[in-house]
């Protein structure tokens, strides 16, 4: 068994680090799922990965995620920090046997010669409390960097899961400044001619603005709070993926409450709570809707329109 | 008898590092108890753990159990032979169950009486048989902070991290058993990256040399001292010294397989930031190794990697990068936080919520500025008013700064840096500065008296208003750590010696708080507080050294004042190392007994009957004096040892008069006699709470 691999990328790109992530794992027999076209913090709200790891049906995915976090946004002038960053998301259930190896012939998949590296994974038990969710695992951290977040869920939305699934989240700004050795996020190269900061500084000057100094907190908490009705409304009428994505608004308006300053440590324990709520009655009511359904690839094509 | 060596390794994915050490001992101890009971006691006993790996290695296990003979009952003499003396059907029918002749069964006394019996050989078991049967439940024996489950997640597979490999030999052959779903076998795997491929082992022996050539070194001390010895030398390169830190050193230990160690360099420029925050940074978020030369910290650091070189410099970059553009994070808030003075940031607490129902941090801290205040008028130390007021209206500023919400571990540090900078004398800053101690992990009190009342005002703040509205912590649920705040006010009550009854503190605290929330009423609080601090006063005397029975006795008669608590629990421990007190105890369990509830109010002299009874009296009244003055200068242990002194006469009096005689007057007055000397002499230590040997 070897891990030499000895070429880099020709030209490091971020989109060239996407695409080779995404054949790698196509390559692992990974469905190959899109971003998800709601604001989420992170991958794992996808719901190709918190609703597919319930249950027990085999689940292979992989996906890149853009990820908002209000509160990390920093007007496009720190040059780590993100108010949304890419994350890769793969999920394996069950975890294989050998999927820490497999992780790690992705990244010389990349061009990494692991020798040449120091490449650990330490303890970061990941917790969720929104989603009702955690799991054990590490953080992957090479030459002192976090690069990648390894869990394997153990719980979601209050369900105890099993089979279990491993999930990998790439954290893909990172892995590209480290790759290139660039000081600047904003220096990493998209492609070939456009750089980081070209396609999305001015995406993160004008976020940061608004999540910090602008956003109408009082439209935030409306928002929360009627899409907190609409998704019990559609947990009501049986509607499992409306009721998470109104789950899904209620979470990132809190987020931007909580970047407005409008949320107090103990206001937050309750929106939590509150979301948390949601969340788990739509993983019970995924989990009990599904008779029948048993496997992803059985489940009904949708009528054609 | 022959015996032979076994080796067992579980190989897993990364234990988390305190984890390991736990781990092993739990092993070997187990392991070893379990081989001692089936009687394969192994000449010695050792393990070994990394991240990846636990391995145990018993030497010398004899290769079977010695054969036992044992009795197995059957049926009652009587019924077993009859009258010719010929064994019964009952007798043949048992004899035949258990596979003997007739004729050897033997007659044995047995709790049922005259039994006939059957005696037989049991051979013992293999070696081999016994391990394969006992490892497995040693090992699902073993408790870890935190189990996972993967793949198929069944339930019975909880580990701390996926099992991927199991190595068991007795005697150099695979002893067949599964852990976790995977089968023993003899081969094993070296070091992820260095190594290549799995490769068999013959024994324990051929194990270790065999890991140490794939790049793993298996004993955790010898990782520890050549990162320490190595730091050192890259360290003396650059004319510096690492800190003396012991844990970091051993966490690193167990972080790697193969430690090597690289040093590198961040921007001088960011020496100028305040030192508590580039150390944290480097030591707590990077696990890097601080470098100190004579005239302060050096612009490098070491860091530990599971590699053995640095082949292409990757290493030693990727830590400078990722050090620099951490501590340009760092610099980058501390220049924010610089643009404002901590008083000008009092406005924005109000928007920081303390407790839901407690409100801000801005009310928060007007109540702590109150309470440090009634503190040091409580303990008479006037002179600390102006300072603990000052350090308690900027104590929570610096949880709006930029850098705290970053580096929240350095929360109270850096106020106290920022107050420092503002040239606040230092009965204010490190009043801030030192605010959250004693904290976990570190038992180190605040440095400066205005400094431990402002920790403890804060910290009855919290108690005060939790506990009202009924917040007491139960079972593991503490999420106010109300326990450690509780637990720091007694330590600094106790180290400063602080003699106060702190009632008055508490219910001062309950009465800045608004009325209208309140689940428990003021009473009630004081007294679940009671409880609550008692808990706390009793595992901190333990860990003193005082017995659980000690404890009891001091916590019995007063809990308040807790340091005058802990000095009558040392009192007491030291006063029962120099003498006697099973007879004074004794007597005071009986004396407990015969008063009970009765209050018979004091005796009079002219009824003593007996000289016992005028003996003890007169001792009584003696000791009584004495123990007042020793009481008065706090002289605890002569207090206690003079109580002591009146054993004999309690002995004599209780052997000599007949408490219930049959003269009311007389009854009542010996009554009086003993309640009088429970009350006067229990003011210490309920000494009848004292366990003594029967």
């Amino acid at each position: 068994m070897s891990y030499r691999c000895d070429k880099l990328l020709p030209v490091f790109t971020l989109q060239r680090l996407i695409a080779e992530l995404t054949s790698f794992w196509e390559g692992e027999g990974c469905l190959i799922e899109q971003p998800y076209d709601l604001p989420v913090g992170a991958g794992t709200m996808h719901p190709a990965t918190f609703l597919r790891v319930l249950g027990p049906e085999p689940w292979r995915c992989a996906y890149v995620q853009p990820s908002r976090r209000p509160a990390d946004g920093r007007y496009g002038e720190n040059p780590f920090r993100l108010g949304k960053h890419l994350q890769f998301q793969v999920v394996l259930k069950p975890s294989p046997e050998d999927v820490q190896r497999t992780y790690l012939r992705s990244l010389e998949r990349l061009g990494i010669v692991l020798a040449e590296h120091d490449i650990r994974f330490e303890e970061d038990n990941w917790e969720s409390p929104t989603l009702g969710a955690w799991g054990v695992g590490w953080q992957v951290v090479m030459d002192g960097m976090e690069i990648t977040q390894f869990t394997y869920f153990q719980q979601a939305g209050g369900i105890d899961l099993a089979p279990i699934t491993a999930e990998i989240t790439y954290g893909l700004e990172r892995i590209a400044m480290f790759l290139s050795k660039l000081d600047s996020i904003y220096d990493v190269m998209w492609n070939e001619t456009l750089s980081y900061g070209q396609v999305r500084r001015r995406d993160e000057v004008e976020m940061s603005k608004y999540d910090f100094e602008v956003a109408d907190a009082e439209l935030a908490q409306l928002m929360l709070d009627r899409h907190e009705r609409e998704a019990k409304r559609c947990l009501d009428a049986g509607l499992v993926i409306p009721a998470y994505e109104a789950t899904l608004v209620c979470s990132h308006q809190f987020n931007i409450l909580d970047a407005r300053g409008a949320v107090s440590a103990t206001d937050r324990v309750g929106i939590i709570r509150r979301i948390r709520d949601l969340a788990c009655a739509c993983a019970r009511a995924y989990v009990s809707g599904k008779e029948g359904q048993r496997s992803p690839a059985s489940e009904p094509e949708p009528a054609a329109v | 008898m022959n015996a032979q060596d076994f080796l067992l390794e579980i190989r897993t994915e990364e234990i988390p590092a305190p984890a390991l050490l736990p781990a092993r001992m739990e092993l070997a101890r187990a392991a070893g108890e379990a081989l001692s009971e089936a009687g394969l006691a192994p000449k010695a006993i050792e393990s070994y753990a990394t991240l990846r790996r636990l391995s145990l290695i018993a030497r010398g296990i004899p290769e079977s159990q010695e054969d036992r003979s044992a009795e197995v009952l059957g049926p009652p003499e009587a019924s077993a032979f009859g009258k010719d003396g010929k064994p019964t059907k009952a007798a043949v029918g048992f004899a035949k169950a258990q596979k003997v002749d007739v004729a050897d069964l033997v007659v044995v006394d047995s709790p049922r009486g005259r039994t006939v019996a059957a005696r037989k050989t049991i051979p013992g078991r293999s070696a081999e048989d016994v391990l394969a049967e006992m490892v497995p439940k040693v090992v699902a024996g073993l408790t870890f902070p935190k189990t996972m489950r993967w793949g198929d997640g069944a339930r019975a597979l909880t580990f701390v991290r996926p099992v991927r490999g199991v190595v068991a030999l007795y005697g150099g052959r695979v002893v067949p058993m599964t852990l976790y779903g995977v089968a023993a076998g003899d081969r094993t795997v070296g070091h992820r990256v260095l190594s290549d491929g799995d490769f068999a082992v013959t024994g324990p022996d051929d194990y270790l040399a065999k890991l140490r050539n794939a790049y793993v070194e298996p004993d955790a001390e010898a990782r520890r001292i050549a990162i320490l010895e190595r730091a050192r030398s890259l360290a003396g390169e650059v004319h510096g010294q690492i800190e003396a830190h012991a844990d970091l050193a051993a966490t690193l230990a167990d972080l790697v397989e193969w430690p090597g160690l690289v040093r590198g360099s961040f921007a001088p420029e960011f020496l100028e930031l305040p030192e508590e925050i580039t150390v944290t940074v480097m030591r707590t978020h990077q696990k890097f190794l601080p470098l100190r030369g004579p005239a302060g910290l050096l612009p490098h650091f070491i860091a530990v990697m599971d590699n053995d070189a640095d082949r292409k410099g990757f290493i030693a970059k990727g830590c400078e990068w990722v050090l620099n553009a951490r501590l340009a994070d760092a610099r980058f808030f501390f220049e924010e936080d610089s643009r404002q003075s901590l008083e000008a940031r009092l406005p924005e607490l109000s928007r920081l919520t303390f407790q839901e129902k407690l409100g801000d941090y801005r009310l928060k801290t007007t109540r702590i500025q109150e309470l440090s205040e009634a503190i040091a008028r409580e303990i008479g130390r006037l002179e600390l008013v102006e300072a603990a007021r000052t350090a308690a209206l900027l104590s929570k500023t610096d949880l709006v700064s930029h850098v705290v919400k970053e580096f929240t571990d350095l929360q109270g540090i850096v106020g106290g840096i920022y107050a420092r900078r503002e040239r606040r004398p230092d009965s204010v800053w490190k009043a801030v500065y030192d605010q959250y101690r004693p904290a976990s992990g570190s038992e180190e009190p605040p440095r400066e008296a205005s400094g431990a009342v402002l920790s403890m005002a804060d910290r009855f703040d919290s108690l005060a208003g939790l506990f009202r509205l009924g917040l007491v912590p139960t079972g593991s649920k503490d999420p106010y750590g109300l326990r450690r705040a509780a637990l720091g006010i007694v330590s600094i009550a106790i180290g400063r010696n602080w003699r106060a009854d702190w009632r008055p503190i508490i219910r001062r605290a309950l009465s800045l708080y608004p009325a209208e929330v309140q689940v428990l009423d003021d009473d009630a609080v004081v007294e679940e507080l009671g409880r609550f601090f008692s808990d706390r006063l009793r595992s901190l005397l333990e860990r003193r050294g005082s017995s659980y029975d000690e404890i009891s006795a001091v916590l019995n008669v007063g809990v308040w004042d807790f340091a005058d608590t802990a000095d009558r629990a040392r009192a007491l421990s030291d006063a029962r190392r120099h003498m006697d007190f099973r007879s004074l105890i004794l007597a005071f369990k009986r004396i407990r007994n015969i008063v009970g509830d009765e209050k018979p109010g004091p005796p009079s002299p002219e009824l003593y009957r007996e000289d016992a009874e005028r003996a003890l009296a007169a001792d009584v009244l003696q000791a009584k004096q004495a123990i007042e003055a020793f009481t008065a200068a706090r002289e605890y242990r002569e207090a206690m040892e003079t109580i002591a002194s009146i054993a004999p006469s309690l002995d004599r009096f209780f052997v000599e008069v007949l408490v219930n005689c049959p003269e009311a007057d007389l009854r009542r007055n010996r009554l009086a006699l003993l309640a009088s000397i429970q009350q006067e002499f229990t003011r210490l230590a309920d000494f009848s709470e004292i366990v003594v040997e029967k």
